[in-house]
Order: structure tokens, then C-alpha cells, then sequence
């Protein structure tokens, strides 16, 4: 067992580097206490940008990693806004724009009137009737993953065989993607937040046509089921797209599929790694394991502080529309922010012991799902509910789960990534 | 103690609900009810938390 070294000691900023993607792959002590030094020291930090190959270099960022900064930029979108770009730290070239220019990277007013159109199917009322819905996706999965692990003389990867299947069928069953697509799509929205990491697109050097095929093909079934759905509507989200009106328009062809791109993408990754990086912190904290295992009623806290602790999106950007100051720190017009939600996740300011992992921390005010402001993780509901499900049942079902090696980490700055995380079932008992 | 809601504001991102779900529910229409608009003593501090965690301000409270 493994337990993650509380940060101590001093960090050398001068040769920090965020822009460095290899940085993010190593060890997360070492991240984590970078993080505190930045926080103390500063807490403003500027970087030049990551290069990516054919998109061209711009002026750089600044890195937020205070809790209290974090937020007083979030909650001013008209000074800091999305709509130059919030998922990416370069702005995006104008032909990735048609796929990847959605909800999360638009400004209010238009912002406030599309996301009106899903936020009611993801209220909690409506979830409440999906949870039998993930109760048994999630029964399903996990009865499998036990079958992979005898046919495997008890072996398994806890990414393929158990993070993965279970966002991807209820994102997909919200969304109305047939069977045969969803191992596309899983690829695709893989390759989406690669971060350009080499395993998961074909040319290293060419990140740009790995994102624009894979966009295309996604706004390829996104086609095939809107015309499908235009025809005979049902009751899932694609309908609810190609169907409502807003302000007595449809929406554009352009916003339809990067929506749907959108919704399947942050469906399927951020709850995939919320487990398997929980399911490696209960691991090498046996400990608060072994409380939640024993107290479903911890289920409320134990889910959030999962998020705080994962922080599965480690940030969103900002550009500022004006010359202006927050919190002491003088800023231009166009500059750019990187919101460092795992950094304001171990805020000592708001959190007591934040290097400690405390499964009934309450309150929690996490920024795991975003910040103040009008972009808060749509999906907030589904994600709890998802892991609530999900951490239960494997608790209860696979109490014999051990990880056996090491997690092979995601080479991206954006999403805490873990490719794979191999692990035992049933043996050692 | 008396719960004020800006609609034009709410998102219904819920977060009321979770922390204080005999008061706030987000309706059918995705936006937030408040159930409850003079919430009792046993609530108050759930409510109080909620409203300080609501990320659009959409919350507040008035004597």
C-alpha cells in the first residue's frame, strides 16, 4: 500500500512549469505541493502556453490557485468570460470551433437560453427516476467485471472493466445512442480530451486532425439521430435539442452538434476518472475505506468529497473582457486565467487538514463541479448520483477489489486523467 | 427568517436541494422552488448554507 506523501518540504517554482503536459503525469505529491507553494507564494503565477502542432502560440496565462481568487473570477463572467474559450488554453482554430464552440465556451445571454433546454432533464426530480435506471447498469457492470476477473485468473483493469461502461451507458441511454455507436463514441470522446497525449491519437504531431475527425464523427450520429428524431421524437435529450425552441428559433446545426458533442464528452469522462482515481484514494486510504464500507449513510459526504479530492476537471480558462483588478491582482483586457480547481480544493483557507481525505467532511463547498457563477457543472446531479450509486455497489459487491500496480496516468493538464489501473478480484482472501 | 429566489438567475444546478431539500426543489421547468419560504429553526442553518453555496446569487434571505 501506497499512501500519498503530505506535501512538505520546498518547492522550486522558478522550475515549474505547467505548460509541461509530462508534468502531469508525475507523481501527485509532488502537484499538490506545487500547488501549495503557488497558493502562498503566488497565487497569480504566469506561464507561456502548452504548443500544440498547428495551433499557433498565444501570450500566455495566468495560473489561480487560490480558492478565494478562483471564485471572484468565476462569479464576474461579463469581465471574465467563456465565450474566447474555456476548455482549451490556446484559442481554438476556427474549423475546430463548429464541433467544439458549446455551452461551456458561450457568454449570457445566449448561454442562459440553451442551457434552459437540458437543465430540466437533469434536475434532480427528473434524476430520481434514472436511478434504478444506473442501479442496474451499475449491477450489470460490476457482475461482468467479476466474470472478466475469473476468466482472467482474477485480474482486471478497473478503468475498462468498471469507470468506463458505466457513465458511457447512462450517458448514452439519457442521450439516445444506440449500442452499436457507443464504443465510437467512447473512443471518440477519449480522443477529444487526449490533452494530444500519443497513445490516444494516431499523429502526435497532428493533434488538430485527430480532433476534427473525431468531431466529425460524432456530428455524424449526431445527424443520423436528429433526423431519426425529428421523425418520431422520444423522450431522451437528442430530442429535446433538434425539438425546442428558443425564442422561437431551433437551435443551429452548428450548436445542435456541438452540444451533443458536449454532453457526451463531459458525460463520459469526468465521472470514468472520478472513479478510478476514488477507487485508488480508497485504496491507499484503507482506513475511510473501511468507514464508508461499513455506513452507507456517509454515502452524501463520502460522493463530494470524492470530487474535491479527484477534482476530475483540474481547470477552466477565462479571458478578460476589459483592463481591470481582482483581489489586489492588476490585469488587461484579453489576458487569460486558468482556474485551478484542484488547486482550490486544498484552499487551507476553506478547508481544515485539506491534505487529509475525510469522507464525512460537511460542509464541503468544493469547486470539483466549477465555481460561482453561470457555467456550474450541469451534469452536478448525475455525476453524485452516479458515484453514489456506483461506490455503494462496490462496496458492497466487490468488497474484495484490491489495485495492484500503479495508475497509468492521462498526459493532459484538463482532465485527471487515469488511462488504466489494473487490480485483483477475489484472490488474497 | 423569510427565502428569496431570483428566477432570471437560477440555473437549477441544485445545489439548494442537496444541501436543503425540505425548502428548495427544483420544478419541472429547471429552475428552483422554494417550498418553504419561512423555513423553521431546524432548518436554518441547511438553508443558510445553501444560499451561500448557490453558484449564480440566485438565493437570499430577508428577515
Amino acid at each position: 500500500m501506497t499512501v500519498e506523501a503530505v506535501p512538505s518540504g520546498p518547492v522550486d517554482l522558478d522550475a515549474v512549469d505547467l505548460s509541461d503536459r509530462d508534468w502531469w503525469i508525475g507523481p501527485p505529491s509532488v502537484r499538490y505541493a506545487t500547488f501549495a507553494a503557488l497558493r502562498r507564494e503566488r497565487p497569480f503565477a504566469f506561464f507561456a502556453e502548452p504548443e500544440m502542432p498547428g495551433i499557433p502560440v498565444g501570450p500566455g496565462y495566468w495560473a489561480v490557485t487560490r480558492y478565494a481568487d478562483l471564485e471572484a473570477i468565476s462569479s464576474q463572467p461579463e469581465v471574465f468570460c467563456s465565450g474566447r474559450g474555456a476548455v482549451s488554453i490556446p484559442d481554438v482554430p476556427a474549423d475546430l470551433n463548429e464541433f467544439y464552440g458549446s455551452l461551456i465556451s458561450m457568454d449570457d445571454p445566449r448561454h442562459a437560453k440553451i442551457r434552459r433546454i437540458v437543465s430540466k432533464a437533469f434536475t434532480p426530480r427528473m434524476l430520481e427516476q434514472l436511478v434504478d435506471g444506473v442501479r442496474a447498469v451499475v449491477d450489470d457492470v460490476l457482475t461482468r467485471a467479476r466474470r472478466t476477473a475469473e476468466a482472467q485468473g482474477g485480474s482486471i483493469d478497473v478503468v475498462t472493466d468498471v469507470a468506463a461502461p458505466i457513465p458511457l451507458r447512462v450517458i448514452c441511454d439519457m442521450m439516445g445512442v444506440p449500442e452499436e455507436d457507443r464504443a465510437m463514441v467512447l473512443a471518440r470522446s477519449n480522443v477529444i480530451l487526449s490533452g494530444g497525449d500519443p497513445e490516444l491519437i494516431e499523429d502526435e504531431n497532428d493533434p488538430v486532425t485527430a480532433f476534427l475527425l473525431a468531431g466529425m464523427e460524432l456530428a455524424g450520429l449526431m445527424e443520423r439521430l436528429a433526423a431519426e428524431r425529428l421523425e418520431r421524437p422520444r423522450s431522451d435529450l437528442t430530442t429535446a435539442l433538434v425539438t425546442t425552441e428558443v425564442d422561437g428559433e431551433r437551435l443551429s446545426n452548428q450548436e445542435i452538434a456541438s452540444f451533443f458533442i458536449l454532453l457526451l464528452v463531459a458525460g463520459n469522462e469526468t465521472t470514468r476518472n472520478a472513479i478510478s482515481q476514488g477507487v485508488l484514494a480508497l485504496h491507499e486510504h484503507p482506513d475511510q475505506r473501511a468507514r464508508w464500507a461499513a455506513d452507507p449513510r456517509l454515502d452524501r459526504t463520502a460522493v463530494e468529497e470524492v470530487v474535491r479530492w479527484t477534482s476530475p476537471v483540474t481547470w477552466m480558462r477565462r479571458t478578460a473582457t476589459r483592463d481591470g483588478e481582482v483581489n489586489g491582482h492588476r490585469f488587461r483586457e484579453g489576458d487569460k486565467f486558468l482556474l485551478l480547481y484542484a488547486a482550490a480544493n486544498r484552499d487551507p483557507a476553506v478547508f481544515r487538514d485539506p491534505e487529509v481525505l475525510d469522507l464525512a467532511r460537511d460542509p464541503n463547498p468544493h469547486v470539483g463541479f466549477g465555481s460561482k457563477g453561470p457555467h456550474f457543472c450541469l451534469g452536478a446531479h448525475l455525476a453524485r448520483r452516479e458515484l453514489a450509486v456506483t461506490f455503494r455497489a462496490l462496496l458492497d459487491q466487490l468488497p474484495d477489489l484490491e489495485v495492484t500496480g500503479e495508475p497509468d496516468r492521462l498526459r493532459s493538464s484538463f482532465v485527471n486523467g487515469v488511462k488504466r489501473l489494473p487490480a485483483r478480484l477475489g484472490r488474497g482472501r | 427568517m423569510r427565502v428569496e429566489a431570483d428566477l432570471d438567475v437560477c440555473v437549477g444546478s441544485g445545489t439548494c436541494e442537496l444541501l436543503a431539500p425540505d425548502v428548495f426543489e427544483v420544478g419541472e421547468d429547471g429552475v428552483v422552488r422554494v417550498l418553504r419560504p419561512q423555513p423553521g429553526q431546524a432548518d436554518e442553518d441547511a438553508v443558510r448554507d445553501a444560499v451561500a453555496q448557490c453558484p449564480t446569487g440566485a438565493l437570499g434571505l430577508a428577515d
